[in-house]
Order: C-alpha cells, then sequence, then structure tokens
C-alpha cells in the first residue's frame, strides 16, 4: 500500500514538476498563444474554406472537427517535448539510475498535457458558438466530456510513442509535423471519411481523433452516449495501444542504453 | 567489510567504421581489473582522460553492463541485482547538465526525493539539511539556471544524498570548477567521509586524489597500474628527484637528447601561460642539472628547482606521461 501510495506520489510531482521544469519558458502570452489563438487561426481557415467549397450549412463539420483537432497540440507535440527535454537537460542518466516505477515516470509525464488537451477543446468549442453559432442545446454534456476526456487520452498516448522516438531519433519534430497533419488530412476533421479513398480509409482507423471526432458530431448533433460507447472503446484501445507501445520502447531505450553506453550520446 | 568488490571486470565498445565496406573495431575501455573497497573508505580512481573511469562508474551504478567480470556493491550483483542496489547507491557525474535549471534547486531535490521513493515527511527535513550541508541553504529557492558551476555540483551532490545511500560514486566532481568552487566542494566530500559514507571518487587531479583519498588505484588505458595509499603511491618515485626548469619553448630534438641519458627516468612538459615547465626525473637531483643545462644550450631558461617528488611526479611515472 506504501508503494502504491509512494508510485503515486512519483505520478503526480513527475506530472506536475517536469511540466513546469520543461514548459516554463512558456510564458502567459505564449500559453495563451498556443491554447487560444493559434486554434482559433486555424479553425477559422479550414471553416471558411470547408464552407466556401462546400456550403454555409457545414460550419458545424469543421468546426466540431478542428476544435477537437486542437487537442493534437498538447497531446502530441507537448507529450514529446516532455519525454525529449529529460534528453536535452541530461537528466536521463538520473531518470534511469533511480529505483522509480518506470511506467508511472513515463505516463506521469502526459498528465498535464492532457489537462491542455481538454481546456484546448472547450476552447475550441467555445469558438465554435460564439463565432460560428455551434449549437451544443442538443449535446448531451456528460457525453460530450467523456468523447474530449478519449480523445486527449488517445492522442496523449500517441505523444508517449513519439516522445520515446526523441529518445532516439533527433529528427522527432519532423514525424511530430507529420503526425499531426496526417490528423489533419486523415482523421476525419477536415475531410468526410466516406469521400477518402480506401487507403486513407484504413489509415484513418489506426489514428487517434478519428473516432473521438465521429462520436462529438454524432453527440452534438443529439445523439445519446449509448450510440458512440463503441467508438469511444476502439478509440480507447488504440491510444491504450500507442500508449503500451511507447512504454515497451522506453524500456527497450533503457536497456540498449545499458548495453551500448548510448544514454548520452544522443 | 567490503562495500565495493569489482572482480576481472571488462568493458568492451565496439564501433563500426566506414559505410559501404563497414569494419567492426573493438575498443577496450576497462580491461581486466579487480578492486576493493572497504566500508566508510574513500577510494580514489586516478587516470588521463580516457582511461576507464567513468566506464568503471557506470558499471557499478547499473547504468552500463559489463563485457565481462563481476562486481558487487553492498554485496548485491550490479547486474542481477541492478533495481535493488540503485536505492542504496548515489552517483554524481561531472560537468554542471543532469538538473532541470528552470526548477528551484529545492523543487530539483523535491522530484528527485520523489523518484528515489523518499517518504514526503521524510523529505520535508532532509531536503534543508541537505541545501544546509552543500551550503545552498540560502539559494534554495532559487531557480538553478541561476546558479554558478559550483553551485549546480553541490546541489548534484544534495541530490544523491536525498535517499541516504551508503555507497556514493563521485565522477569528477570537482571538473570545470573554478578554485574556489572546488575547494569548497572537496570541503563537501570531506564532510561525507566524516558522516561514514563509502565513497568512491574518480579524478585525475593528483593533489585532490591526494588530499582526499584514503587508497587510490592509477588506471591508465583500461588497467590498474597501482593500488596504495598516496604515501605508498609516492615511494614508486622515491629513488628519484625531480627537476623542474622554467622554459620558454623547447625544440622536440631537445626532448629525445634528454630522454636518451642513462641517468634520466622521465621527461614532461607542462604548459604554464606563456611559459612552460620541463619536468625532470632522475636519481641524480641536483647533480644532473649542469649536464642537464649543457643540453639545452640556446633555450632561454627561467628558474630551475630540485625538489622531492609528489603523488602527480609518481602518477607522471607510473603512466609514462612523456610529452
Amino acid at each position: 500500500m506504501k508503494k502504491f501510495i509512494l508510485n503515486l506520489r512519483l505520478f503526480w510531482e513527475g506530472a506536475l514538476l517536469s511540466y513546469i521544469a520543461l514548459f516554463h519558458w512558456l510564458r502567459p502570452a505564449q500559453y495563451l498563444a498556443t491554447m487560444i489563438w493559434g486554434p482559433l487561426a486555424s479553425m477559422l481557415f479550414f471553416v471558411f474554406l470547408g464552407t466556401y467549397a462546400t456550403g454555409s450549412d457545414s460550419a458545424s463539420f469543421y468546426v466540431i472537427g478542428n476544435a477537437l483537432q486542437t487537442i493534437a497540440l498538447s497531446g502530441i507535440f507537448g507529450v514529446t517535448m516532455s519525454i525529449g527535454g529529460d534528453r536535452w537537460s541530461g537528466t536521463l542518466p538520473y531518470l534511469f539510475g533511480a529505483p522509480a516505477n518506470r511506467f508511472m515516470m513515463f505516463t506521469g509525464r502526459a498528465l498535464m498535457h492532457l489537462l491542455n488537451g481538454v481546456l484546448g477543446a472547450i476552447i475550441g468549442l467555445t469558438w465554435g458558438v460564439l463565432l460560428f453559432g455551434l449549437d451544443l442545446g442538443r449535446a448531451n454534456p456528460l457525453a460530450l466530456t467523456l468523447i474530449i476526456l478519449v480523445a486527449t487520452f488517445s492522442t496523449s498516448g500517441m505523444g508517449l510513442l513519439m516522445g520515446c522516438l526523441s529518445l532516439i531519433t533527433r529528427n522527432v519534430m519532423f514525424v511530430n509535423n507529420t503526425v499531426f497533419f496526417l490528423l489533419l488530412v486523415f482523421s476525419g476533421a477536415n475531410i468526410e471519411l466516406s469521400r477518402m479513398p480506401a487507403w486513407g480509409q484504413a489509415i484513418s482507423q489506426v489514428l487517434p481523433l478519428t473516432r473521438s471526432i465521429a462520436s462529438a458530431r454524432r453527440v452534438i448533433a443529439g445523439g445519446s452516449l449509448s450510440s458512440v460507447v463503441p467508438l469511444l472503446l476502439v478509440e480507447f484501445m488504440i491510444g491504450m495501444s500507442y500508449l503500451l507501445a511507447g512504454y515497451l520502447l522506453f524500456r527497450w531505450f533503457e536497456f540498449q542504453a545499458k548495453r551500448r553506453d548510448t544514454l548520452e550520446a544522443m | 567489510m567490503k562495500a565495493i568488490e569489482v572482480r576481472n571486470l571488462r568493458r568492451v565498445f565496439r564501433a563500426t567504421i566506414g559505410v559501404v565496406r563497414r569494419k567492426i573495431k573493438e575498443i577496450v575501455a576497462v580491461d581486466d581489473i579487480s578492486f576493493e573497497v572497504y566500508d566508510g573508505e574513500l577510494f580514489g580512481l586516478l587516470g588521463p582522460n580516457g582511461a576507464g573511469k567513468t566506464t568503471t562508474v557506470k558499471m557499478l551504478t547499473t547504468m552500463l553492463i559489463p563485457t565481462s567480470g563481476e562486481a558487487r556493491v553492498l554485496g548485491l550483483d550490479v547486474v542481477r541485482s541492478a533495481e535493488a542496489l540503485r536505492s542504496r547507491i548515489g552517483f554524481v557525474f561531472g560537468g554542471e547538465r543532469g538538473l532541470y535549471w528552470r526548477l528551484s534547486g529545492y523543487d530539483n531535490l523535491r522530484y528527485f526525493a520523489s523518484l528515489y521513493h523518499v517518504d514526503p515527511a521524510v523529505s520535508r527535513k532532509r531536503i534543508p539539511y541537505l541545501l544546509d550541508l552543500v551550503g545552498l541553504s540560502d539559494r534554495g529557492q532559487e531557480k538553478v539556471e541561476g546558479y554558478s558551476r559550483g553551485m549546480k555540483q553541490r546541489l548534484h551532490i544534495a541530490r544523491t544524498l536525498l535517499h541516504d545511500p551508503q555507497v556514493l560514486f563521485l565522477d569528477e566532481p570537482t571538473i570545470g570548477l573554478d578554485p574556489v568552487g572546488a575547494r569548497e566542494l572537496r570541503q563537501v566530500v570531506r564532510n561525507l567521509q566524516a558522516e561514514k559514507k563509502t565513497i568512491l571518487l574518480t579524478t585525475h587531479y593528483m593533489f585532490e586524489a591526494d588530499a582526499l583519498c584514503q587508497r587510490i588505484a592509477v588506471i591508465d588505458k583500461g588497467r590498474i597500474i597501482a593500488l596504495d595509499t598516496p604515501e605508498g603511491l609516492k615511494t614508486y618515485v622515491k629513488d628519484l628527484a625531480v627537476i623542474e626548469f622554467e622554459v620558454y619553448g623547447v625544440p622536440s630534438n631537445v626532448l629525445e637528447q634528454l630522454r636518451a641519458q642513462p641517468y634520466v627516468h622521465t621527461v614532461s612538459v607542462e604548459n604554464r601561460d606563456q611559459k612552460q615547465a620541463l619536468l625532470i626525473h632522475s636519481p641524480r637531483g641536483s647533480q644532473a642539472v649542469p649536464d642537464l643545462l649543457s643540453m639545452m644550450n640556446g633555450i632561454r631558461i627561467g628558474n630551475v628547482i630540485v625538489r622531492e617528488p609528489t603523488l602527480e611526479d609518481a602518477y607522471v611515472r607510473l603512466v609514462g606521461g612523456e610529452a
């Protein structure tokens, strides 16, 4: 029991202190720009472009898609930097030399970004309501909350995997940008899945966000929680798969570092 | 009782050379070393850069798997019992990295305390005590990015003491520090010794090893070439005197000529700002000076000193430091 409490503390302190340690450069103005103005600009671009191409009735399609896409900013870029930051600060030898529970140490890094992701989605939907008249009146609040939570979890799972890649490669931001744009194109945020070629649909099925965005559209249109539970379960499993793959990669990296002395050679 | 036991420890690295015709080159970083460190002892591992000191420390701190041989710390095998061992040892690698610069010194310690499962009630008392021990109690709430290099190194020492480890590995802790910072850090090491910690200290500063260590293993090219007390090591050169010439440039042919003399054991040159120190070990002592001066005809010479050998001279003789 005591060990469980100490691990929980490690999870919480790892989450909080690593966030402060690695993102302290993010001053309030920069934070607001990242959370509010950047996603707004992206949403305006896609909503105007989309409605120009397909008509003003489709605005909510783009608003919902891009509001949830905001989650990927924290989930992927934030979590990656949270893991990769230890490489730059030279703290990896001390982390791997500690008896700390690796799973708690690893997953704790995602917590604050998960909360940021939730906040980002809420801000995105608020912009939709204020600027584009998005109607949330028929949405089940519980279902919408659950969708946002599952979406942040699944993107953070992918972020943890990308974070581990950042321990191995110097070019992880290139990989991250590629993943982010893959999501932009194939998650259904801006293009209906039914209009994609078969190979595009296949990609969308293994990405996080795809099912969350579909669920959000269904719930905002008045759909029930039970109607989206199967989608959310699959989305959760996808997030869990990425998280486990990331954790296994993390342990593999640790083993290789001990075998080949590559901890500081990055 | 033995705190550290090393038996025939060896570590080989494989490097790949070339792109098309790839060749694998083997580099023996640590070559069949054996030694023991006793409980409460401050043991030095002294050697030049690339001698294998850090590789040895990495293996003893579970950070690197040995190629062969065996090492036990507190009776625990460093490979098979790595998990259990980590909570009982502490280590510091030289340099100022390895801390979260944007956190305060206090918060750095708080995070590392959680990594070592230190009970919060214990860490709340221990962190101020450790900050005081390393002379940072008045700067603990400031961000580490504002610390000097010496302060960062001292914070590293505090970090490694959070879980009250029995054995400490300090890998070149004073590297890059100014004289004042290095002296303060050495005082911290002495305080730890007074607390009966077992310490393995690596350094390439002879005076540091001489001032701190009870026994010293001299390591060169991965092998231990001598292991003794500082006084014992000095006896390696007790038959020799050191003749030190202050010079302003010495041609290589003169160095060769000096080395060729039967009464000259070692010749080395140290750079000292604008000038150099030409160090010659010889059993003839001051009697050799006139002959040596005659061979340095045309060279501008300042002071000439004949002195007793130090640990540094013993070290130079052991590692064959012919410059």
